[in-house]
């Protein structure tokens, strides 16, 4: 670890950034001033800690099987001799992309009479199909959504670390287990964490899945509260993010006594072979497959075709042609790429300031970024209209343009590139850059020819996070974005909320594919570290 | 080469098929309405926030802008999100206009003031009831509650008259209500204003203890009724016509409508505002009036099956035919002060944890 301070210039960008991630959080404060509202006394009457503790119970639950399955997926594609290594690599990340409002109805609906688990049921003889809801339904699906948040990062890590470690463990006689236990968690322990945080911020920011599942949640009590009691909505916005804080400092705590493995360049990692465990294995990431990408794109293909058959009957034609799938599509993929980008250039200078500095400053602002995960993405857009409509010029500039859509997208996920960016950081060893900067190399050729292929597979990675999540976004594409910007989710979400079904289905499956375009693209050039 | 290149190709042919033509067309839906040439654009323009969804309202915008010229602009969202976003942006706001699908959010807007004064002779196009007394909203279709019904599970018969035969032991366990819902707060709004917040609130309590269950909205509880996962809810009849258009007889379920006078069968309009700030008022008039129009109100009763409001327009075949003590008599003005105490009672009565 460098001792050397961190250069002022860096120092300036990291307090700039936590200004603007700082945007919903101070109007949130705001809010909570000129309304009236008293965060305090609502913290400790039932109407809050019932669902409060809903929402922590949830998140610890999620967290826990998201990390276990995430992990375990991470390992047996970048470790071992599974058959069909490629297709893994593009499906794993997907489920990511499902809007959460859509991925749990297309669980609720297929038990409908025409639905595909109902007639599956029926045909094995049951009548009555189960009712999926409360915290099993919420649970079963935001693990099945939420889970690449732990597999990118912990498969970019485990890509990239040296096997010579674990070979001398297995020579000198540890199981495989113990090995994994010994050697190969401690090593991924800070990836580990880092993904585990992102599904328990997203968890309980989450308002889709929840409200289908009708787990009531702190979420629900503040979408019920926006019109008819704003003090009250803005009251326990406040305490979602003051509790998303201390998670978030809870983590660093954890996160700094966990051991630092340095890297000279990307390793050919080593290979197990699966044996006897082939079968289980299979079986394992056949099974996620199934559940969070095949069942879900089946329900979806069920809803569109049911409206392709209906219209071809001469029943009510479908509202949607295919111009508009095109343009949201287009709208989409630019917007999530775009953003993508940008949410990287972000977040390195302040992984950089974190990772290898140490700094007071970076680390401020690193935990403001990561907090914001947890605020309702409707309150970051809302925030970042009001700060528009009070900067004057500025404002006047950036309204209803795209680049303050992308800012918001960027103030919205960025968190989800810092953890593994840091972790990327952390990797790059201190005598490259020592023996670097005594041959004369200055910071940005060294940034250049040492940090950035060593991070490389780590920050795609982090990008790809960030891509897929912008993709599914609802709230900010709604109210953000420059007027006449249609994506995908905005229109699926519109056909949805009027049980325009067929539609929806249809645009649902264009993300989900558009997606699949992504990632695939992204394997086939051999960045496969996705 | 090919399979690296394809992708790249694909994505690419995606961006360029979004640049297609800026010319304006209207399709087939939208000529229905109006069935003319467009008429040259007179480089005025409208600025719509809609509520109300691209599918239920997006011809009808097409056949305006051809039928006057007049381009429009639309910002689509949910109707809470969007009158948020409005007191947000206040006297800023780029909207002229405001499509509102429940009343609870035009109410919320009335409160802050933000809402200007309709033209008159727009307003008159429907009857009293169905506009503000103060001119700053007017209504442009309905939709009525009903109890929705497995037929299933429950035989015609048994089917109550009321709302108040629901805290009947005879229904334990067997109603859904959408109760954090925004129509179903805007209906009881209207049932507290109407027999008084003690009534209201007793009987929601009495509903809770017989142990109605919750779901989060209108479409979830039409679709549980259709499995069969809940014998009856309360919800507006919009949904299960949707419902039986897209899966036909697989749908288990019916609307059934309570007594014409009971509170159970009020009509929840869908609302149109002009605002205060609005940059283009007398284009956001001309669309409203656009809105009232007997082609429109035909679509509306005709496509998506809700009550048509003006010009005369009759309901659509399928729907029953609505009395008039379903519409009269109510305040909706009332609505908008009287938010903060439904969402206390609802809250109060513990109906989302059911």
């Amino acid at each position: 670890m460098s001792q050397t301070r961190a250069p002022r210039e860096l120092q300036v960008i990291g307090l700039v950034f936590a200004l603007a991630f700082a945007f919903p959080g101070l109007y949130l404060i705001w809010r909570n001033f000129t309304s009236g509202a008293d965060p305090l006394g609502l913290l400790f009457t039932n109407q809050t800690l019932q669902p409060f503790w809903r929402t922590v119970r949830l998140a610890m639950l999620v967290s826990l099987s998201a990390a276990c399955l995430g992990t375990a997926l991470a390992w047996l594609t970048t470790r071992t001799d599974l058959p069909f290594g490629k297709l893994w690599r593009i499906v794993l990340p997907i489920p990511l992309v499902f809007p959460t409002f859509i991925g749990a109805a297309a669980f609720i609906r297929t038990l409908n009479p025409g639905g595909l688990a109902n007639d599956f049921f029926g045909s094995i003889g049951i009548n009555r199909t189960p009712e999926l809801r409360g915290l099993l339904g919420a649970w079963l699906v935001l693990t099945l959504f939420c889970y690449p948040y732990v597999y990118l990062p912990v498969a970019a890590r485990l890509r990239q670390l040296p096997g010579s470690l674990e070979q001398s463990a297995l020579v000198l006689g540890d199981s495989l287990s113990r090995t994994f236990r010994r050697v190969v968690l401690p090593q991924i322990s800070s990836s580990l964490t880092a993904g585990t945080l992102l599904v328990f911020l997203y968890t309980i920011s989450d308002f889709g899945a929840v409200q289908l599942m009708r787990y009531d949640t702190l979420t629900r009590a503040i979408e019920t509260n926006y019109l008819a009691r704003p003090p009250t909505a803005f009251a326990l916005s406040l305490i979602l993010l003051v509790f998303a804080g201390l998670v978030v400092a809870a983590e660093r705590s954890v996160n700094r006594r966990l051991p630092e493995v340095k890297t000279h360049r990307p390793h050919e990692a080593i290979k197990y072979e699966l044996g006897r465990w082939k079968a289980p294995a299979i079986l394992l990431v056949g099974g996620t497959f199934t559940f969070s990408f095949l069942a879900p794109v089946a329900a979806l293909l069920d809803w569109a075709a049911d409206g392709v058959l209906r219209t071809q009957r001469g029943g009510r034609p479908l509202t949607i042609d295919t111009s508009k799938v095109v343009e949201a599509a287009a709208n989409t993929l630019s917007a999530g790429v775009i953003t993508g980008i940008v949410a990287l250039i972000a977040v390195v200078p302040i992984a950089i300031l974190v990772g290898r500095y140490r700094d007071r400053i970076g680390r401020f602002t690193h935990s403001v970024v990561i907090a914001t995960f947890a605020v309702p993405g409707i309150l970051i857009a809302l925030s970042l209209r009001f700060w528009t409509l009070r900067s004057g010029f500025l404002g006047d500039l950036l309204y209803d343009s795209m680049a303050i859509l992308i800012f918001a997208y960027v103030v919205r996920f960025a968190s989800l590139a810092m953890g593994i960016a840091l972790v990327a950081v952390t990797t790059v060893a201190d005598d490259l850059h020592d023996a670097a900067a005594t041959l004369g190399a200055d910071r940005w050729r060294r940034f250049r020819s040492i940090d950035l292929p060593v991070m490389r597979p780590g920050l795609l990675a982090a990008g790809g996070l960030v891509v897929l999540s912008t993709m599914k976004e609802l709230p900010i594409s709604l109210i953000v974005a420059p007027i006449g910007f249609p994506t995908l989710t905005t229109r699926i979400f519109g056909s949805f909320e009027e049980a325009f079904v067929a539609e929806a289905g249809i645009m649902a499956l264009v993300l989900v594919f558009t997606s699949a375009l992504l990632t695939w693209f992204l394997v086939l050039r051999r960045v496969d570290q996705l | 080469m090919l399979n690296r290149a394809l992708p790249l190709i694909l994505t690419l042919a995606l961006f360029v098929a979004a640049c297609g033509s800026d010319q304006f067309q209207i399709d087939a839906s939208a000529a229905e309405i109006f069935p003319g040439e467009c008429v040259d654009d007179t480089g005025e323009e409208v600025t719509i926030y809609s509520g109300r969804k691209e599918n239920l309202i997006e011809p009808v915008l097409d056949a305006f802008t051809c039928a006057t010229g007049v381009s429009v602009q639309v910002r689509w969202g949910s109707s809470t999100q969007l009158a948020l976003l409005i007191d947000e942006e206040g006297n800023r706001s780029q909207a002229d206009v405001f499509l509102s699908q429940s009343p609870g959010p035009v109410g919320f807007l009335e409160s802050k003031g933000l809402l200007g004064t309709i033209d008159n002779n727009v307003l008159r196009l429907v009857s009293e009831d169905n506009r503000s007394s103060q001119g700053s909203w007017v209504g442009f279709s309905g939709r009525k509650r009903v109890l929705v019904h497995n037929i299933d599970l429950v035989a015609e018969a048994e089917l109550p008259t009321s709302v108040f035969d629901l805290t009947d032991e005879k229904w334990k366990g067997k109603v859904a209500i959408p109760g954090t819902n925004g129509s179903f707060m805007d209906w009881f709004t209207v049932f507290r204003d109407q027999y008084g917040t003690d009534v209201a609130t007793k009987w929601l309590n009495e509903m809770v203890a017989n142990d109605a269950r919750y779901y989060p909205n209108n479409r979830s509880i039409v679709e549980a009724a259709g499995r069969g996962e809940i014998e009856v809810g309360l919800v507006n009849h919009y949904y299960n016509y949707q419902e039986m258009v897209a899966a036909g007889d697989d749908h288990r379920a019916k609307n059934h409508d309570l007594d014409d006078d009971d509170i159970g069968s009020l009509l929840i309009i869908t609302a149109a505002t002009v605002l205060k700030s609005a940059k283009n008022s007398q284009a956001a008039n001309d669309l409203l009036a656009y809105l009232l129009t007997a082609p429109v109100q035909s679509y509306f009763t005709n496509h998506t099956l809700e009550y048509p409001l003006a010009a005369g327009v009759e309901p659509n075949a399928a729907l029953p035919p609505l009395t008039a003590l379903e519409i009269g008599s109510v305040n909706f003005d009332a609505l908008g002060g009287g938010f903060d105490e439904t969402a206390r009672i609802i809250e109060a009565s513990g109906i989302q944890n059911q």
